[in-house]
């Protein structure tokens, strides 16, 4: 696999990302921009009409005094409401939040540090010894990952109004994080020989890389604005929009 | 052959609340804290996670992606009533939104939904599209005579022609539940407040309208707005006293929204202030009662408003009163099963909510289950009734009239 191959996937999946963003923002956009309103004849939704409405609302003073700053801080990175109401799913959700999105920086630095190599621009350390570099957080976040996914698999299993309540929607969420999750390690593993190379030999490392980084593309960036996953963009637009919630 | 039109529309739906619908986990946290799911035995649709998901699906087929390329899913009639039958299945009490982890404010939410039915001739349950009618020609929901409005007002009561105090009586009080009436007035004189009323002039709220999506129907919410606040201007009011809470709630938040502007007088409610009152040491009590008193706040009162300190200030001020929480309080609080057009619209299902509130009450062993406004002591008392348990119920205002020595009758 060339990188120049990684690139025209990681580009379509980026395509089928935004494209599936305007889908949303337009059917988010079909609707009113204010209280008791209707919409205007024969308008269709349109983003614009969205995204100023919410900026609309965002902008307006707070009926009980949170500032955009504490929603940001407060509810949205720290997830208090979900802390408020159940510590241990607080753990989880923060496990699966922040050992998604580091691995997902982490990710985009080894991204950034090859291009920069490709494109001729000399940099003092080599990409492999970059990989090297990174290799112990990404394990570290990696692990932490893991636990979010498998306490969430595990409540959804054995936890029965979990259970009862679950719906494909549920499942495929979790299904996906937990495919990335261990299709990174396995690939890791066989490259270097170490826990989770399940003796497979290193010639299988490219294509268990390969299978990785486009599973990862295409559910973890092309499929959110499809998916249940839609709830990273959304939530933390409504949390803005309404202050940090009642 | 032509393209087919969605089964749904988007009237009176924000184009953030359209997002919500997106940003709803499915963590199930409001189910576990809905009053009408767990009245109803756990009905799926009442919940307020199930109500979420399946206007998300009716939106997807509408509007999503596929009906982008195919065109829109058709949405069978029959799906639409069942989900309005459920969307009214709510007292729009609100716990599902405090307890939310997407921060979804659905109360605005449910209301919404309803107004968006109603529009397109789905809505509202049952009788409840009565309601209007009778605002509209009666200007109260009782089909009452306006001239009675002040009929109760008993001849020790001195109500002043003008004040900068007026006491919004609000329908239920002044038609049904007159000891609420009684009280309010009788502490205000006692304590030498110079109050005025509206009297025939003073128009329902228009609370339940806009509470059961019919804020549209001929403008009668808009017309209650802008007439009461004419009506109160013209008294010289500076400050409007509540002792209901729906009626304040109404006056708050909706009458300005509405209007379009701020209000020219300050929205109060009765408990607010005698809790002021009583810091400026102005209440001189009479009699002291012995009781346990347990509070229950109305969801106007409190998870929409934010007041939930001056009932409870004001009641543990009371000599003699032990005061006691229950489990469920404040913002958790459990509604008492009457708001957002249950009461009025499905009897049975309010009064098993009132039931489920008054075992609350109960578990903390109160001989007085008391709150701040009629419309809770109506469904508590019928919630007691019915559960023949053996508790007082009664409004805060008055427990303050029984320790200040007057009669509520
Ligand atoms: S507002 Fe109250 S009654 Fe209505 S769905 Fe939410 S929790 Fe249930
Ligand atoms: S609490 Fe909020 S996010 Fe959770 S299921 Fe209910 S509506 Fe959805």
């Amino acid at each position: 696999m060339t990188f120049v191959q990684v690139m025209i996937m990681a580009t379509l999946a980026l395509v089928i990302f935004l494209y599936g963003l305007m889908v949303n923002f337009q059917k988010w956009g079909t609707g009113v921009t204010g209280y008791n309103l209707e919409p205007q004849a024969g308008k269709k939704g349109s983003a614009i009409t969205f995204l100023k409405t919410w900026w609309k609302q965002v902008t307006a003073e707070s009926h009980h005094g949170h500032g955009i700053l504490e929603t940001l801080i407060l509810d949205i990175v720290f997830q208090r409401r979900i802390l408020k109401r159940s510590p241990f799913r607080w753990i989880m959700h923060l496990f699966i939040f922040g050992g998604w999105m580091t691995l997902f920086a982490l990710s985009g630095m080894m991204f950034a540090v090859e291009m920069i190599e490709k494109i001729g621009i000399e940099l003092p350390f080599t990409p492999d010894v970059f990989r090297d570099w990174l290799s112990i957080p990404n394990y570290i976040f990696g692990y932490i990952l893991l636990i979010g996914v498998l306490i969430a698999i595990v409540r959804r299993l054995f936890v029965s109004e979990v259970r009862e309540a679950s719906i494909t929607y549920d499942w495929v969420l979790i299904g996906v994080i937990f495919i990335v999750t261990i299709s990174g390690f396995l690939a890791d593993g066989i490259r270097t020989g170490l826990i989770w190379s399940f003796g497979l030999d290193p010639s299988a490392a490219p294509p268990a890389a390969l299978f990785h980084s486009i599973f990862s593309l295409f559910f973890c960036i092309a499929f959110i604005p499809y998916s249940k996953y839609i709830h990273v963009i959304a939530i933390p637009l409504a949390l803005l929009a309404n202050k940090g919630g009642e | 052959m032509a393209k087919r039109t969605p089964s749904i529309d988007t009237k009176n739906l924000t184009a953030v609340q359209l997002m919500e619908l997106d940003s709803c986990v499915r963590c199930g946290e409001c189910v576990k804290w809905c009053p009408t799911y767990a009245a109803s035995g756990g009905k799926p649709g009442l919940a307020p996670r199930d109500k979420i998901l399946r206007w998300k699906q009716f939106m997807n087929k509408s509007y999503g992606f596929k009906a982008k390329i195919f065109g829109p899913q058709e949405i069978p009639q029959s799906e639409l009533e069942e989900f309005k039958d459920d969307i009214y299945g709510c007292t729009t009490c609100g716990v599902c939104g405090t307890v939310c982890e997407a921060g979804i404010n659905t109360v605005e939410l449910w209301e919404a939904l309803r107004t968006n039915l109603v529009k397109k001739g789905i809505g509202p349950y049952g009788k409840l599209g009565a309601i209007p009618k009778m605002i509209k020609q009666y200007h109260n929901a009782y089909m009452l005579d306006q001239k009675d409005r002040l009929a109760w007002v008993p001849a020790d009561v001195k109500i002043a022609d003008k004040a900068d105090i007026v006491y919004f009586t609000g329908c239920t009080a002044g038609y049904k539940q007159l000891s609420l009436a009684f009280a309010t007035s009788r502490v205000l004189n006692k304590l030498g407040v110079k109050f005025a009323m509206l009297g025939e002039d003073e128009w329902c709220c228009g609370s339940n309208p806009i509470r059961t999506g019919q804020i549209g129907y001929e403008q009668v919410a808009h017309e209650a707005a802008r007439h009461n606040v004419e009506a109160l201007k013209k008294k010289g009011a500076k400050k409007v006293l509540f002792a209901c809470a729906g009626c304040f709630r109404a006056a708050k938040i909706d009458w300005p929204r509405l209007l379009g502007q701020e209000l020219p007088f300050e929205v109060v409610h009765i408990t607010q202030f005698l809790a002021d009152l009583i810091k400026e040491d102005k209440i001189k009590w009479e009699k002291s009662i012995n009781k346990t008193v347990t509070y229950h706040d109305p969801c106007h009162l409190g998870r929409h408003v934010g007041v939930f300190n001056a009932p409870r200030f004001v009641l543990s001020h009371i000599p003699g009163v032990k005061f006691v929480e229950m489990e469920r309080s404040k913002e958790f609080q459990r509604c008492c099963g009457a708001g957002g057009g249950v009461k009025a619209g499905m009897g049975d299902l309010a009064v098993a909510i009132g039931e489920a509130r008054v075992k609350d009450a109960l578990e903390t062993n109160a001989d007085i289950l008391s709150s701040a406004c009629p419309f809770c002591k109506r469904n508590l008392s019928d919630g007691r009734d019915s559960l023949k348990a053996h508790i007082d119920v009664e409004d805060v205002i008055e427990l303050v009239a029984e320790a200040l020595g007057l009669s509520t009758t």
